[in-house]
């Protein structure tokens, strides 16, 4: 396991076809611009996967949080297969499991609910970003 | 033969494992001498989207062919678990309660729902279709369900 | 020759969740997807397509695609023509934002009325895009 560097990078998964990639994205987003954007450093999974250098030396040096909207799990397949070890690995559709009454629609942009949604999902991974980046629970 | 017969649309390729009996409404049947093991078709699993939610019928419940025997949640839609034999259920996959996802990952593997009890195995397997007549329906269905997107 | 009934292409966008250049991309290619040129055009996911996902990699083997990226890094662009060879078409969002002097969005989510606007101004670009590749121009 990597050390805590005050750090988390955040890759969601990229999809571009189904709500639950725009969740994972939306998720992202939430965790780098609101829940705590002093840790969360947000990269382009397609950079990591054609082996950007920048990118590449963000997932090498800093834990890194997967966060997948199908079951075939790009976000962190992709980074594993460059020898990356992912601290935390999300499927989205287990925030909307955990949360029935939040039903997200939309692809290319979440609907109200979505937002909602992502934004509740963000609040509980704010713990295991904590954790991860090595600082106190807020 | 080859394990599955394939048919594309746009990128998608649907398949139809072969040896498995289906029904109208797109369930597989595997019969095992008096038993059957039953799921959902890689069709159906494909056009109706990532399951969230299973929610099967209890052990022992008699089922007849074209009754509702549970029901499945996607983002997009909850259908039902329409049965394709008659028989009673004697066991349910026990990896749906947490993991229904299998049915999108393997639909004909892993991602099994019931075992069941025939009662009537000639009669049940002469309603069923064989892997090229199920074929030759789903070919119709994907152009209807999926037009000209 | 292929029959052109049957030819689709294949649209490559870049998720780019970095950059709002990427938002950018991916909206406009939805449109395109979706309202402009449906029927005509196939999504592939870039982060399935660069995993190995059979149905993008059969796709890409059989139909001409079109690459959108956000930004000069090129991640479809380069994904595509390692994996499939030279895509018809390579669209850059930072070179069509300079070529009609728009001043793209600076959100990555939540586009304001005008950013719509812009995405409105790409997808066009790409529907001309799509219409050059399905009549066969280069």
């Amino acid at each position: 396991m990597k050390k805590p560097t005050g750090k988390v990078v955040v890759i969601p998964c990229s999809g571009i076809g189904k709500v639950y990639g725009a969740l994972a994205r939306e998720t992202a987003y939430e965790l780098a611009e609101r829940v705590r954007p002093d840790t969360i450093l947000l990269t382009c999974l397609p950079l990591v996967v054609v082996g950007d250098e920048q990118a590449k030396q963000l997932v090498t040096e800093n834990p890194v949080i997967t966060i997948d909207g199908c079951p075939m799990k790009c976000a962190h397949k992709s980074v594993e297969s460059h020898g990356i070890e992912v601290a935390q690995s999300y499927q989205s559709i287990s925030f909307y499991v955990a949360h029935k009454d939040l039903k997200p629609e939309g692809v290319t942009e979440l609907d109200e609910t979505g937002r909602k949604l992502a934004a509740v999902a963000a609040d509980e991974l704010a713990a295991v970003v904590d954790s991860l980046a090595g600082k106190e629970p807020k | 033969m080859s394990e599955f017969l394939e048919t594309t649309h746009d990128k998608f390729v649907f398949r139809v494992k072969t040896g498995l009996y289906y029904s109208r409404d797109d369930f597989w049947v595997e019969i095992q001498g008096d038993q059957a093991v039953m799921g959902v078709s890689d069709f159906l699993q494909k056009v109706r989207g990532d399951v969230a939610f299973l929610e099967t019928m209890p052990m022992a419940t008699e089922i007849r062919p074209g009754e509702e025997a549970g029901t499945i949640e996607t983002i997009k839609a909850t259908y039902g678990i329409i049965a394709p034999v008659t028989g009673k259920i004697i066991e349910i996959n026990p990896e749906m309660e947490s993991s229904p996802y299998l049915i999108n990952q393997d639909p004909y593997g892993t991602g099994w729902i019931y075992r069941i009890q025939l009662h009537d195995r000639v009669r049940d397997q002469a309603e069923l279709l064989n892997a090229e007549s199920y074929m030759a329906l789903m070919q119709e269905k994907i152009v209807q369900e999926m037009g000209n997107k | 020759m292929m029959d052109k009934a049957l030819i689709k292409v294949g649209i490559v966008s870049c998720s780019g969740e970095e950059l709002p250049e990427g938002t950018l991309s991916r909206l406009a290619c939805r449109k395109v997807l979706d309202e402009l040129k449906p029927g005509t055009t196939v999504t592939i996911c870039l982060p399935l397509f660069i995993a190995g996902g059979e149905e993008e990699r059969n796709f890409t083997a059989k139909f001409p695609t079109i690459t959108v990226d956000g930004c000069k890094k090129r991640c479809a662009q380069r994904s595509t023509e390692a994996l499939s060879g030279k895509p018809a078409k390579s669209i850059v969002i930072t070179e069509i934002m300079h070529e009609k002097q728009i001043t793209p969005p600076v959100r990555r989510r939540n586009l304001t009325e005008q950013d719509k606007i812009v995405v409105q101004v790409v997808a066009e670009e790409l529907a001309k895009a799509v219409d050059d590749v399905l009549e066969g121009g280069e």
